[in-house]
């Protein structure tokens, strides 16, 4: 057994109780703020000699001075005088602790006087109760870091229950920017879950939305560990190298030439895929981009008209409809508004079928309109590059790169990608049992005020709902106070970095100690404070740098994608599909077709992975004759130009 | 670092066990003892309060052993600071109090201690050497109490207070004389306690010793050169006619002429005054020290020296002590100590 580091101390003034105890220490004793020491009692209780484990949560020091004058008078006035001092005053190291356990932990009791000693790794496994699910039969540890005291060095694990649920589920990181800590800790616990998730437990799979510069772009290339890493990712039993699995999806620009995001260089392109959708996938969420001024309850009519009865079927003409229309895509729902409304202009009609024409050129408008606010991923042909819903493979990760898009068309990709999610979840089809979905900035996008938004309420819904379906939330914000109550506070795990002092002067903090704020405002790289639901008090610990490429690292090392000719952006994503498409193809195709008309058989291309790509890639295509030169017939290239020979009597013949 | 606070009884380990461990537990014996005594809720008398109250204060005439004349001397220097050599600090505790009576018969109580305080690295920790001597006592007048049983008389924790002291004298009934008599026994049990320690210090260390106190009542540390004895109380002045005139007005950083001190009951030691704070708007005995020290050849350099070492220790104070100008860190540190553990 390890020596007594310290013994437990109780005046009248500052007494023990059944949550909290003070002791006393040397001044050269290994403990800190965060420390996690053990009590052995001295006294049995009932047989059994109590046994109280605390983390320290406040320190003290103080001399046996009973003024600040004292010293001034000690020494002259003159505090160089104090090196001649022949002895240091007497002082102490008194530290309060919050208790985490007691054994037995029935009688609750107040700590009793005792030794105290630093935890070793058993202890901390006792004390944080992961020895309920850490042994045998259980097993359902995900380490999250590792605990540093002395020489003491113990794994800290979460409960996989508790994680990804049933028992309780989600995880919230605070943090301030720029320290790697929000985006770091998640890539390491998404390679911890993906690595000691058990078996037992069914498969699981990750989403990211990329919401800011290049953070997600490169999961899947190696980055740069310390030998301190590695020895972290051996002793938690994880591997230290990129995700193997990765897919990322992102719209096209405006021009849609190439694909927008930051992960656009050549050499990257092998799992990038586009994100496209049609207009029966946008006008499911229209109320995502619509507000709430565009839809009262005459244009929600129509448009849930529109959705059942107009879209993807035949639509006979009427007596204002001159033909039959099949609404399959924006252009065709144009084509129908447009000729609805000259047949009810036509005819001087106010209304058609119950709707006034002043909400159909309204809803019109706020339709054709979406079309524009997210070009790039909405396409006006209805064709549809979408995530792998249905087929999700275990340990897989689908990144959404939504960083460069515009406020209304991430609105939409959250809602739409989310909802989805839930939808197969909920059919147990998605393809995997579990899926964590990492969302940043959750100042952004669920704010604990302002006006109700739809992704919020997916948000919340996720988060209230979701550990019943196997859809968990990892969520990450810099201040936690303004995230949305109900977000934060169903979020079983939460995950602390190093925060600005103002966030943490709010109410949310006062629950810690002064002492445990200050450390959380100064942790270091690297550092973490948890708090799971097994630890009834928070605990601090390391973990190790990411194995993957970090953002920065990445975007200078594979530059983004300057902006390309239609040529080349045909050529570069058609490549990725089959590698013998060749420049001199694409050329001649380009030098026939207008570019929509391209685009369209592209992108159709890059869904359907034709196995004769430059086959459906033409079949897409108008047929349309190529200008052939003439059979020269072995002539020289001026007599092969003329259309007849010259008669003999030209007089202008040469 | 820090304290280190073992502590064993001088008696032995078994016998503590059923002994009183506390004035409560001292005032609930006395009452299986005594049927019929009355128990006191009395205050804690420490020793200062009795001290030596009823030593006359006497002005004595130095037998000077350094120079023909009672002067003053300056011992230290500006230009250079003198590092305390002083490795130990010893000091003896004594906490007193009327437990019970009996017929208006005080019986009482007391915790006498003595513990020596190593200094290592500037901190000041228990000398590993001896642990801290601690011993709860009865004081008692048998003559006066007849009920008491022969095993309590012939505890050797408990005192006889009504003996006939050297010149024969039985101290009275009076409460206070019986009071007084219990007050010299305890004092001379703390005495004692204090120079088995100095004793021990002398055989095994090499390094001079801070003893709070006088140091003639032990052959073997009125002799050695590793142990100053220092005196903050002065009854018995050793300055009368004209040196009476240089003693008060010694200023900071000057000592008296080293004079023997030799009295019936103790053991010569040279001895001398010094001044570690000034006087200015104080009284003429604020900051004055006695030392004593074994008679050494050099006499006049090495009293040069221990006080130098003397002045060193007057940083850090002994705040918030009462008797901080003279009192040295180390030995409030060590009644601290003792005020802990007794």
């Amino acid at each position: 057994m390890s020596e007594a580091l310290g013994r437990v101390v109780a005046t009248e003034r500052k007494p023990n109780t059944p949550h909290e105890f003070h002791f006393w220490t040397s001044l050269d004793c290994p403990v800190g703020i965060g420390t996690i020491v053990r009590v052995d009692g001295a006294h049995p209780v009932e047989g059994q000699i109590p046994h109280i484990y605390g983390v320290v949560v406040e320190g003290f020091s103080y001399t046996d001075l009973q003024s600040p004058m004292h010293d001034v008078l000690s020494h002259d006035g003159r505090p160089s005088n104090a090196t001649f001092a022949a002895t240091d005053r007497a002082e102490i190291r008194l530290y309060t602790a919050a208790v985490l356990r007691q054994i037995p932990e029935e009688p609750l009791q107040p700590v009793p006087m005792g030794e105290v000693f630093l935890a070793e790794e058993a202890d901390v496994a006792t004390a944080l109760r992961m020895d309920g699910y850490l042994k045998d039969g259980s097993n359902t540890g995900i380490p999250v870091g590792v605990y540093r005291a002395g020489a003491t060095d113990s794994v800290i694990y979460l409960d996989a229950d508790f994680l990804l649920g049933p028992e309780a589920a989600h995880l919230n990181i605070s943090g301030m920017s720029g320290l790697a800590t929000k985006t770091s800790a998640v890539e390491w616990l998404l390679a911890s879950l993906f690595a000691h998730f058990p078996a037992g437990k069914g498969s699981v799979a990750a989403v990211c939305f990329n919401v800011k510069g290049p953070d997600l772009c490169f999961l899947d290339q190696p980055g740069k560990l310390e030998d301190r890493d590695r020895e972290m990712y051996e002793k938690m039993g994880v591997k230290p190298g990129p995700f193997e699995n990765v897919t990322y999806f992102a719209p096209y620009t405006a021009k849609g030439f190439g694909l927008n995001t930051l992960r656009s260089n050549e050499a990257l392109l092998h799992n990038v895929k586009p994100l496209t959708w049609g207009l029966r996938e946008v006008l499911q969420y229209a109320e995502v981009l619509l507000n709430k001024d565009d839809i009262d309850a005459k244009a929600d009519a129509l448009i849930d008209f529109i959705t059942e009865r107009v879209v993807d079927r035949r639509f006979e003409q009427d007596h204002y409809l001159t033909r039959d229309h099949t609404v399959q895509s924006f252009g065709d729902l144009e084509n129908w508004f447009r000729d609805l409304l000259r047949g009810m202009e036509k005819a001087n009609a106010e209304s058609w079928r119950t709707h006034h024409i002043a909400t159909i050129r309204k809803v019109r408008n706020r339709l054709s309109n979406i079309s524009t606010r997210c070009a790039g991923l909405v396409t006006d042909t209805g064709d549809v590059s979408d995530l792998p819903f249905g087929s999700f493979e275990d340990r897989a990760v689908y990144v959404v790169d939504v960083a460069t898009l515009e406020e209304d068309a991430q609105d939409l990709i959250f809602a739409r990608i989310v909802s989805k999610l839930r939808e197969h979840l909920e059919r147990r089809d998605l393809g995997v049992k579990h899926l964590v979905v990492f969302v940043d900035e959750l100042n952004k996008y669920a704010p604990g005020d302002g006006q109700e938004t739809y992704v919020r309420k997916m948000l919340l819904d996720i988060a209230e709902r979701g550990r019943y379906l196997g859809l968990v939330l990892f969520s990450a914000q810099q201040f936690r106070s303004q995230v949305h109550r109900r977000v934060v506070g169903n979020s079983g795990t939460a995950l602390y970095g190093r925060m600005d002092g103002d966030e943490l002067a709010t109410p949310g903090y006062s629950v810690l100690s002064p002492a445990t704020r200050t450390k959380l405002a100064t942790l270091e790289k690297g550092q973490l404070m948890v708090r799971h639901p097994h630890f009834t008090q928070p605990i601090f610990v390391r973990f190790p740098r990411p194995a993957v490429m970090q953002g920065r690292d990445g975007a200078e090392r594979y530059p983004q994608a300057t902006d390309v000719t239609l040529e080349h952006a045909l050529y570069r994503s058609l490549r990725t599909v089959d590698p013998a498409v060749s420049l001199a193809w694409v050329n001649d195709l380009v030098a026939l077709y207008d570019e929509g008309e391209l685009l369209a058989a592209r992108n159709a291309a890059l869904v359907a992975k034709p196995s004769n790509v430059r086959g459906f890639f033409e079949s897409r295509l108008r047929k349309k004759i190529p200008a052939q030169p003439a059979f020269s017939g072995g002539l020289t290239p001026r007599e092969s130009i003329s259309a007849r020979s010259l008669p003999d009597d030209d007089p202008y013949g040469p | 670092m820090g304290h280190r606070a073992g502590v064993i009884s001088s008696a032995d380990r078994d016998a503590e066990n059923s002994w009183p461990s506390s004035a409560h537990e001292a005032r609930r014996f006395i009452l299986n003892q005594l049927p019929g005594s009355a128990p006191v809720e009395g205050i804690s008398a420490e020793a200062d309060r009795y001290g030596r109250a009823e030593e006359p204060a006497v002005l004595v005439e130095p037998s000077l052993i350094e120079g023909s004349s009672f002067t003053a001397i300056r011992f230290d220097s500006d230009s250079q600071r003198t590092e305390s050599a002083f490795a130990g600090f010893l000091d003896g505790t004594q906490q007193i109090r009327i437990v019970n009576q009996l017929d208006g018969i005080p019986i009482v109580w007391a915790t006498v201690s003595a513990a020596i305080r190593v200094r290592v690295d500037k901190r000041l920790t228990t000398w590993p050497a001896r642990r801290p001597s601690v011993a709860g006592r009865y004081y008692v007048p048998f003559r006066y109490l007849d009920s008491l049983t022969d095993e309590f008389r012939n505890d050797r924790r408990v005192v006889d207070t009504a003996k006939a002291n050297e010149s024969g004298k039985i101290p009275s009934r009076h409460p206070a004389a019986l009071m007084e008599s219990a007050l010299q026994r305890i004092q001379r049990d703390r005495e004692s306690l204090e120079l088995d320690l100095a004793e021990s210090w002398c055989r095994s260390e090499s390094r001079p010793l801070y003893i709070d106190g006088s140091i003639t009542g032990s052959a073997i540390a009125s002799d050695s050169e590793n142990v100053v004895g220092v005196i903050k109380t002065h009854r018995r002045l050793y300055a009368d006619g004209d040196a009476f005139r240089v003693l008060v007005r010694l200023r900071a950083g000057e000592r008296s002429s080293v004079f023997r001190v030799d009295r019936r009951k103790g053991f010569p030691v040279a001895s001398w005054y010094v001044r570690v704070r000034e006087t200015a708007g104080h009284d003429s005995l604020f900051g004055l020290l006695r030392i004593e020290a074994a008679e050494t050849h050099d006499l006049s350099s090495r009293a040069d020296e221990i006080s130098r070492w003397i002045a060193a220790e007057g940083a850090p104070l002994a705040l918030p002590d009462s008797r901080w100008d003279k009192m040295a860190y180390g030995i409030r540190d060590t009644e601290e100590f003792l005020r802990a553990i007794s």
